[in-house]
């Protein structure tokens, strides 16, 4: 190969040896594709014979029953609503009754009570739901934490605990500064 | 999108409701079972959840409003569900998310319905390392072959934070298989 013996430029060390692989690296994050010829093509689940066939059917079969249900529910409504008023008013005279002994209070219910209910009992929202629900302005970290935190201690949190820049919600363009 | 507008209308309407949820059922049982099979890896838990989330379907159709489309509004609720699922399995066997992930690939190598060799498995091995977000997003892409605007109406995020996420998690993976060769 001819050397250009004009030339008074010089470039690192070894830059045209990887320059390729460099330049393909550039492409494929361009590309937005990751070299993933490592990877297996398929993950290795099965499921039985037949399955989505029998699976169809069970499912029509619940929802079949699930819009029963609902119909059945509509035409006893009004025996219901009796069987509830009958129920409240001798929930009300119980009550009542007690009320002259103990009264049961909110803060009379461990907290360990409540996390169990919470535990056990699925509250259908998903984290956005909740988000949207709760007003933020109108608590603080203080409504939430016993505890005044100090900066280094959510520092040294951080710290310890993101392990990914993806926690720290950073967008893509920001990753590739 | 009128078609499905329309279709939307037919679920909703109950002379129709049993015939369009027949057709919805037969169109997204199979891409979404394999989407909660990939998170729940067992069969018989992938079977449970894959039913709750069409009974759940078919229970707030009412309240789909259509502002997603309606496959990513299934696919969230499926996720959820999935989710769901394991962290009530975990705290009913009093162990952490983690354990449970790694107990579930455990069991896949006595699973009959697992068909995978050495290194399908060690890929699994390799997944439960991941954070949650980035597993999901790695099947989605790498597996059910969705485009990243499809998983962003899905997971609510921005597609330049599922690249980042993607291009991440195929990193880690590649760093995991290679490493322990």
């Amino acid at each position: 190969m001819n050397k250009n013996h004009n030339n008074k430029f010089k470039t690192p060390e070894g830059y045209f040896e990887n320059f390729n692989q460099r330049l393909f690296e550039r492409l494929e994050e361009e590309n937005d594709e990751p070299n993933t010829d490592f990877l297996p093509k398929s993950d290795g689940f099965g499921i039985p014979e037949k399955y989505f066939e029998s699976v169809q059917l069970s499912i029509i079969q619940k929802l079949k029953g699930d819009s029963t249900k609902v119909i059945s529910i509509k035409r006893f409504q009004a025996f219901y609503y009796a069987a509830a008023a009958i129920a409240a008013l001798f929930v009300l005279t119980l009550a009542w009754n007690w009320s002259q002994d103990d009264k049961i209070d909110f803060e009379d219910l461990a907290s360990i009570d409540i996390e169990t209910y919470f535990e056990n009992n699925e509250l259908g929202l998903s984290s956005y739901e909740i988000a949207e629900t709760v007003n933020l302005e109108d608590i603080s970290i203080a409504d939430i934490v016993d505890k005044n935190l100090e900066d280094t201690s959510i520092l040294d949190y951080l710290d310890e605990n993101v392990e990914d820049f993806e926690d720290l919600d950073l967008s893509y363009e920001e990753l590739q500064q | 999108m009128i078609a499905e507008e329309q279709f939307v209308l037919a679920l909703k309407d109950k002379s129709t409701q049993a015939q369009s949820f027949e057709v919805l059922v037969n169109t997204y049982k199979e891409r979404l079972y394999w989407h909660i099979r990939r998170i729940v890896l067992n069969h018989d838990d992938a079977d449970d959840v894959l039913q709750n989330t069409f009974i759940k379907v078919f229970r707030s159709i009412e309240g789909f409003k259509g502002e997603s489309k309606l496959y990513s509004w299934m696919y969230r609720i499926a996720t959820n569900e999935a989710l769901t699922f394991l962290k009530q399995k975990s705290r009913k066997l009093g162990i952490s998310d983690n354990e449970l992930q790694e107990s579930l690939v455990e069991n896949l190598e006595s699973d009959v319905y697992f068909e995978g060799d050495a290194i399908q498995l060690k890929l699994q091995k390799a997944l439960t390392k991941l954070p949650e977000k980035q597993k999901l997003v790695f099947n989605m892409k790498y597996f059910q072959e969705m485009k990243y605007e499809e998983i962003s109406e899905v997971l609510e995020t921005s597609v330049g934070g599922l690249k980042a996420s993607y291009h991440l998690a195929v990193k880690k993976l590649q760093t995991y298989l290679t490493a322990s060769d």
